[in-house]
């Protein structure tokens, strides 16, 4: 089921309905959200919620085994199953045909021809995400910064809770299970924000983000045929596309969740906005950014084995990061861009003695993110060298409208997009509080004027650009 | 929950929708009258001054972008319309053409595509394209409502009618495109010199294409349109009616073809298949691309329809 549909407008408020009149007793409210919760999903393919079953049910019996054992070794192994089967379901549904068609390619390379690997396999919508839910869970209790879940309805809920179940935030056990297991509240905050975060959420994903994508599309469909400024103009428009999208997405994710009591960690604060990589990954997907952080990063090691281990220890995570996101090698190449960066930055800094760039920050990070979104965007590794060859050449001839409708409206929205997230970034107060400025009444008519905005301006697209992921 | 907690919640609740139903029939009323004055851009202000002089000209064009850039209407009558537009298919053109009045005499030139009508994913949803006459024009709304293409909330939100067109109806109202009064619907395509050595490379990759795939069967919601436009022929002997298929640069396949022409005999429609017409023809000044041909194309076949069917000219 996604957030812009109809089936989700009807879902959101009978589920509201029921779990609010269900209010004395928080357990028979998990058993609804749980229910929901697979609804939700099993609304895309109810087969794959076998997966979901199998990965929170393996995660919470392990969680246990972890906290009981009485030595470390014991806990590790605890562990390594853990990791071993989350990661082996990830390694088999989402890499396995890509790993297959790699060991392909390079036999061929070397002379040997081999046989077509690769198998008809569905991509779970979602797995990447309550993978790495579920293995936050069980390296939490390892290193003993959180209780192993004993309610079972509970951890289920934790899991598969349907605002951050397909596309995230990437939510800590640490953050959302004391929520689970505890009585919620509504009050008049949660609700205010709530509903301004959907319904700013809704505007930018099926206003802003697809309105934007229309152009987007029509460009990288036929990149070859497209001059350099058109193809700048396509990627910076992506570059807005990607973030109205996804932080849409979060938006009606965390406002939805409020509406039932519950606090998501943010995942968005304006990452255009930055000085410097090292900046715009505090501040882009910052659930899989600190995800990435505190059980990669640290776990190599971090900063603390030297410079050079440091350097490997970003590069590496930025690569795998970029792994996560897809089976392919724009993806790698695209992580591997940041990582590069980042290591740069680590080494002025360090070098120079600085603790961030001047002025110039803001359009150094955006270049830099700029041209990483062509390999992200782009069908393969030959498209993007050539759009990036193409936009690099400087030859700017006259720029390719389209459908001037489109682009008009485009251009339109994300001029509003952008006013928006000037004045929430130049008012310090986050998005996630920022419903609770607004009195009843202006509220409504905020609400109201985006909901015209949306029948004037919606564009048809269904889907999330990370539910590939 | 408490009960002072669902009472702020119904409040804002009930607060949105009011004022939201209530700014909606501002926004559509608004562009109602805007767009009513319209008579620019594909959009609204084709189909406006379609609406305004449909009872009264003498030839009318229905078809997609192929109609609009094949057939100099002029040719055949001065009073004449060429309503052809890019991106819509069947669903759009019946929808028109069973709003035309029953008492006047003219000759309507219907362009099929074999493409739309063969195509197994084609769901009628171009009629979407007339949503801004959606209450507005009974003909129109009553096809809107039996397609099912309009969103629920239409019903609620009128100013969905204007989704994606808003910014165009402005645009339009403030700066028309073009002087309307002059304008005959027909938009020939010419092609430039920059263009020349890009649309023959083009051309000469694509000669060698053939795609004709094997069972084919013509999508059943483009044929419940097909029929109901056969329907409305046989209702109004005032009107002479003209089915025909434009030139195609490279129509290898003639499965197709052949299906459709039986169909329209079926259906007792007057149908003449031209796809083929300059398949022998290397010259490619005849054409823009190879869906479309170039102005030079489509003013030689334009004469060669008038030289085939001024007969049936009122």
């Amino acid at each position: 089921m996604l957030f812009n549909s109809i089936e989700y407008l009807i879902f959101l408020p009978i589920v509201f309905i029921l779990y609010w009149l269900l209010n004395n007793n928080y357990k028979n409210q998990n058993i609804l959200l749980l229910i929901s919760s697979y609804i939700f999903y099993g609304w895309w393919d109810y087969r794959f919620l076998s997966l979901i079953v199998f990965s929170s049910f393996l995660d919470y019996f392990v969680g246990m085994k972890i906290e009981e054992a009485i030595s470390e070794n014991r806990k590790k192994r605890w562990l390594l199953v853990s990791l071993c089967s989350n990661l082996g379901l990830l390694g088999v549904f989402k890499y396995y045909n890509f790993f297959a068609d790699s060991f392909a390619s390079s036999m061929s390379v070397l002379g040997w021809e081999v046989n077509d690997l690769t198998l008809n396999i569905i991509l779970p919508v979602g797995i990447s995400f309550y993978t790495f839910q579920t293995l936050s869970y069980s390296i939490d209790i390892y290193r003993g910064q959180i209780k192993a879940s004993r309610d079972i309805i509970g951890f289920f809920t934790f899991v598969s809770l349907f605002p951050q179940l397909v596309a995230g935030p990437i939510e800590r056990a640490s953050n959302l299970i004391p929520q689970i297991e505890n009585k919620r509240k509504l009050d008049t905050n949660l609700i205010k924000t709530g509903i301004f975060q959907i319904f700013i959420g809704l505007l930018r994903k099926v206003a802003i983000a697809d309105n934007l994508g229309v152009y987007v599309d029509s460009v990288y469909a036929n990149y070859d045929i497209h001059n350099g400024s058109t193809l700048l103009v396509a990627t910076i428009f992506y570059a807005f596309q990607i973030y109205f999208d996804f932080s849409g997405y979060s938006d009606i994710a965390i406002g939805s969740a409020k509406l039932f009591g519950f606090n998501f960690n943010r995942n968005f604060n304006f990452p255009y906005f930055s000085k410097t990589l090292t900046e715009f990954w505090r501040r882009w997907h910052m659930s899989l950014s600190f995800w990435l952080r505190d059980y990669l990063y640290i776990s190599l090691g971090g900063n603390r084995k030297g410079i050079i281990i440091t350097y490997r220890n970003l590069l590496l995570t930025m690569l795998i990061g970029g792994l996560w996101h897809g089976s392919s090698w724009n993806f790698v190449i695209w992580g591997g861009i940041h990582g590069l960066f980042l290591s740069f930055e680590k080494f002025t800094f360090s070098a120079l003695k600085i603790k961030t760039f001047n002025a110039f920050g803001y359009i150094y990070t955006f270049i830099i993110v700029l041209i990483a979104w062509i390999f992200f965007r782009a069908a393969d590794f030959s498209s993007a060298s050539k759009i990036i060859l193409e936009i690099f050449s400087f030859n700017y001839d006259s720029l390719f409208i389209g459908d001037i409708n489109s682009f008009v409206n485009a251009l339109l929205l994300l001029s509003i997009g952008v006013l928006i997230d000037l004045k929430v970034f130049k008012s310090n107060v986050p998005l996630e509080n920022y419903g609770t400025r607004y009195s009843t009444l202006k509220l409504s008519v905020i609400v109201s004027v985006v909901i015209i905005m949306l029948c004037l301006f919606y564009s048809s697209t269904e889907n999330f650009i990370y539910f590939q992921f | 929950m408490n009960s002072e907690i669902t009472k702020k919640f119904l409040k804002i609740i009930v607060l949105i929708l009011l004022i939201s139903y209530g700014l909606d029939k501002l926004v559509f009323y608004s562009l109602n009258k805007i767009s009513d004055k319209v008579m620019t851009g594909q959009a609204i202000g084709k189909l406006n001054h379609f609406l305004s002089i449909k009872d009264s000209a003498e030839v009318l064009v229905f078809g997609n972008s192929r109609a609009n850039r094949h057939i100099d209407v002029k040719l055949f009558n001065n009073n004449s319309y060429n309503m052809g537009i890019d991106g819509i298919g069947i669903a759009y053109n019946s929808t028109l053409i069973n709003t035309l009045s029953k008492t006047k005499k003219q000759l309507v030139l219907v362009h099929i595509d074999t493409k739309n009508l063969f195509d197994a994913d084609y769901d009628g949803s171009d009629i979407r394209g007339l949503k801004a006459k959606y209450n507005r024009n009974l003909t129109i709304t009553k096809a809107l409502d039996e397609s099912g293409q309009l969103s629920v909330l239409q019903k609620f939100y009128y100013s969905i009618s204007y989704n994606g067109n808003a910014i165009g109806i402005l645009k339009n109202y403030f700066k028309p495109s073009y002087d309307y009064i002059a304008y005959d619907g027909y938009d020939p395509i010419t092609v430039s010199n920059d263009q020349k050595s890009m649309r023959d490379a083009f051309l000469s990759n694509y000669r060698d294409q053939v795609e004709c795939k094997e069972n084919h069967k013509i999508n059943e919601i483009a044929l419940g349109y097909l029929k109901s436009i056969a329907i409305f022929v046989k209702k109004n002997p005032n009107k002479r009616f003209i089915f025909i298929t434009s030139p195609i640069f490279n129509d290898d396949c003639s499965v197709d073809n052949k299906i459709l022409a039986d169909k329209m005999l079926d259906l007792g429609l007057n149908y003449k298949d031209f796809s083929n017409l300059y398949k022998n023809n290397s010259d490619n000044s005849l054409w823009k691309d190879a869906t479309h041909m170039s102005q030079k194309g489509a003013e030689s076949f334009s004469k060669l329809l008038l030289e085939k069917y001024a007969h049936l000219l009122f």
